[in-house]
């Protein structure tokens, strides 16, 4: 089906404010993250942001409008079109005490500094035993009409480099606990903000300066008995519509949102598993070789006893993200292909 | 090309720089320039006996451009150096017993058996980064590191060496291009030893030299020659002077590469008069040793005495790195974040020293 919405501005941003909290206290995503680089950057004068158009522009989709009159041009910096040497000057400053955070424009653009980032700073620490404490942020993620380019879900990447741990928020609250964990972490963190939740999702958002999202945790986002849906990023909200329906048909669905790649909260998926016996994995990057591989493996590994049905993964083919909505949408898992996988698995 | 001096000049207009070090650090830079020489000389020959696993880089004949372009850094400046450039890392003061201990997979090596040969680093101690392979990555680290200081305040710099062939990629001009954007405290040094692994200059850039690249970013940028270590340490205190006031530069120091690529390479592909006219004429140690006799500066019993000392240092390290044990396998997934203090704490020392 071919959805309607169009997106403002290119490729998934605009030029609009990023806009406040509403009275009731709830936050987008967007909101949120902002949020967490503010308080964390009050907190601590070593943390400080670099990246292209952060500035007095803001950044590309308004995650910084405003830093720059509060912290400065130090501490917003603005570089060149020069992806490596971010990740170099986030690496280098780290080394000699600070705590970067780089704005990647689109995590698409974390390929051009893919070198600085698996080479070295997933590598450093363990041969040198100097921390590295970095966070390289980019909105990642389709839905958006935004194509091959500005479209990339590069968490199997990263997560398989080894000493960079990855994380992948759903939610506004999870997105500003778990950036302000990351910024405090003494190691690597990559942190995908996935697009196509900035603006959709709010809710009330935790004000407190020291609420903070543990790294590598999962959260079942609902409970259920007949199936496990395993999932993160803006797949949990489309899994969620799914567990939704499927209770009106007599299906009950265990959402569990893994937030964050690696490391993998395997136990949380294990102790879902063991109560439902059928598991689905639903993902938006790719299918061959991914994050539902590695998940559906460790479920083979350790919980076959308690397995109904064979592990089913839902994910996107591995081709390049396409442009036309009749594409983009054959392309990226749905509420309704979710529903038929559940089916599937509960007919075993 | 580098100016050709003959030896008469060279003696002759040394004399200048000589003045500007005092006759102790003209004799350091000879013990370094010895030292260097002799480690690379004495791993080769392990190398080929098979008694040295992994791989060597030699630097041989490059000593000039590494011994003074580090004797002009601090000790709390940093330095960012390849797998060619072990020798700037003696000569900023990398220990030779847990830089052999290293070579020979041991837990004393400053990588704790994690890395092998030259991809070392002492930076918690001597300020100078682990060598990656990848060429030349460590360019955009240095300019952050550089940030840190200038953000700081602090009159430190960064030095970041790598060779002619590096050049090619295109982080290196990344790097050069911001730091001179943002006004970064850093000295790039090329060491141009005219070959990149089998490719000469010619197949490597079209430019006449890489020191002019340096106009091409908004920086100065010398071409000194590698034979002349006083040369090469004058041009490098200049730089580092200069970063210091918060603005870098580019140093091409041009030498040729005596050894093969690495251990297993004949270099057959470099002409045998070249080789020769560098290893006879225009060989670093041995000028500055004929330089600094000239001057009375050292005589044939201090020359010896440095001889003797390096010889006893490599023993010493050698017998060190053998006696150093292995680490034990089961710490193979321990160090990847910092959460179980593998690096915190002291390493098990029962991994035995036969592998
Ligand atoms: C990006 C990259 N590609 C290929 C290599 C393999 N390699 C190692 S050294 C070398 C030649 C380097 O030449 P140059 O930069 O002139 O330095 P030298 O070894 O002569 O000091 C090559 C091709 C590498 N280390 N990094």
């Amino acid at each position: 089906m071919v959805t309607q919405t169009v997106e403002s501005g290119a490729a998934g941003h605009g030029a609009e404010p990023r806009g406040k909290r509403t009275e009731a206290g709830e936050a987008t995503y967007l909101i949120a993250i902002a949020e967490a680089l503010w308080e964390e950057m009050e907190r601590d004068e070593r943390v400080f942001l670099l990246g292209e158009d952060i500035g007095a522009y803001g950044g590309a989709f308004k995650v910084t409008e405003g830093f720059i009159d509060r912290f400065g041009p130090e501490r917003v910096m603005d570089t060149p079109i020069a992806e490596e040497t971010i990740v170099g000057l986030a690496i280098g400053s780290a080394m000699e005490g600070f705590r970067p955070v780089a704005e990647f424009q689109y995590a698409d653009f974390m390929s051009s500094g893919f070198d600085e980032i698996t080479t070295v700073l997933a590598r450093y620490h363990y041969r040198s035993g100097v921390p590295l404490p970095v966070v390289l942020r980019g909105p990642s993620g389709g839905g958006v009409r935004a194509s091959s380019f500005h479209s990339i879900n590069p968490e199997p990447w990263f997560a398989h480099a080894g000493g960079i741990k990855v994380i992948c928020p759903a939610f506004p609250s999870d997105a500003k606990g778990l950036l302000k964990s990351a910024i405090r972490d003494d190691n690597p963190c990559m942190f995908l903000e996935h697009k196509w939740i900035y603006r959709r999702i709010k809710e009330v958002v935790p004000e407190d300066p020291d609420f903070l999202v543990p790294i590598g945790r999962a959260e079942v986002r609902r409970i259920g008995t007949d199936v496990t849906i395993v999932t993160y990023g803006a797949m949990v909200h489309r899994a969620l519509d799914a567990a939704a329906d499927l209770a009106q048909k007599g299906v009950s669905v265990e959402v569990v949102d893994l937030r964050t790649i690696h490391p993998m909260d395997t136990e949380a998926v294990l102790e879902s598993v063991a109560k439902t016996s059928r598991a689905l994995v639903v993902y938006e990057s790719y299918r061959f070789l991914g994050v539902g591989a590695e998940v559906a493996a460790v479920i083979a590994e350790e919980a076959f006893e308690h397995l109904d049905a064979p592990v089913m993964r839902l994910a996107p083919p591995n081709v390049p993200v396409p442009f036309s909505p009749a594409l983009e949408d054959a392309f990226l898992p749905d509420v309704a292909d979710i529903e038929e996988a559940v089916q599937k698995l509960s007919a075993w | 090309m580098a100016t050709e001096v003959s030896k008469e000049r060279y003696l002759a207009e040394a004399v200048e720089e000589l003045a500007s070090l005092t006759p102790d650090h003209l004799r350091e830079v000879l013990y370094k320039l010895k030292l260097c020489r002799y480690f690379d000389e004495r791993m080769e020959a392990l190398y080929r006996q098979g008694r040295l696993p992994g791989a060597i880089y030699s630097g041989r004949g490059q000593e000039g451009t590494h011994v003074g372009v580090a004797y002009a850094l601090r000790s709390d400046d940093s330095l960012f150096p390849t797998h060619r450039d072990l020798s700037a890392q003696l000569t900023k003061g990398l220990d030779l017993n847990r830089v052999m201990a290293q070579f020979w997979g041991r837990i004393d090596g400053y990588t704790r058996g994690r890395d092998g040969n030259s991809h070392i680093g002492d930076w918690k101690g001597n300020r100078t980064f682990a060598v990656i392979s990848h060429l030349p990555i460590a360019y955009p680290v240095a300019c952050g590191a550089a940030l840190a200081y200038k953000r700081r305040g602090e009159p430190r710099v960064a030095m970041a060496i790598c060779g002619d062939g590096a050049t090619s990629n295109g982080r290196w001009h990344e790097a050069l291009n911001v730091s001179a954007i943002h006004r970064l405290p850093v000295v790039w040094v090329v060491n141009n030893n005219q070959y990149a692994y089998s490719t000469p200059n010619e197949l490597e850039f079209a430019v006449p030299s890489i020191a002019l690249r340096a106009a091409a970013y908004g920086m100065p940028g010398v071409r000194v020659d590698g034979a002349n270590v006083l040369e090469v340490y004058a041009a490098a205190r200049d730089a580092v002077e200069r970063a210091r006031g918060g603005d870098p530069s580019l140093i091409e120091s041009v030498s040729l590469r005596w050894r093969g690529h690495a251990g297993h390479d004949p270099a057959k592909y470099v002409p045998r008069e070249l080789l020769e006219d560098h290893v006879q004429n225009k060989d670093p140690v041995k000028r500055f040793e004929e330089l600094l006799k000239a001057h009375d500066v050292i005589d044939d019993d201090g020359i010896k005495a440095i001889q003797e000392r390096v010889g006893r240092e490599f023993d010493q390290g050698y017998e060190y790195a053998q006696s150093s044990p292995f680490p034990v396998g089961s710490d193979v997934t321990k160090g990847l974040f910092v959460e179980d203090g593998y690096w915190t704490g002291e390493p098990s020392r029962e991994g035995g020293t036969q592998s």
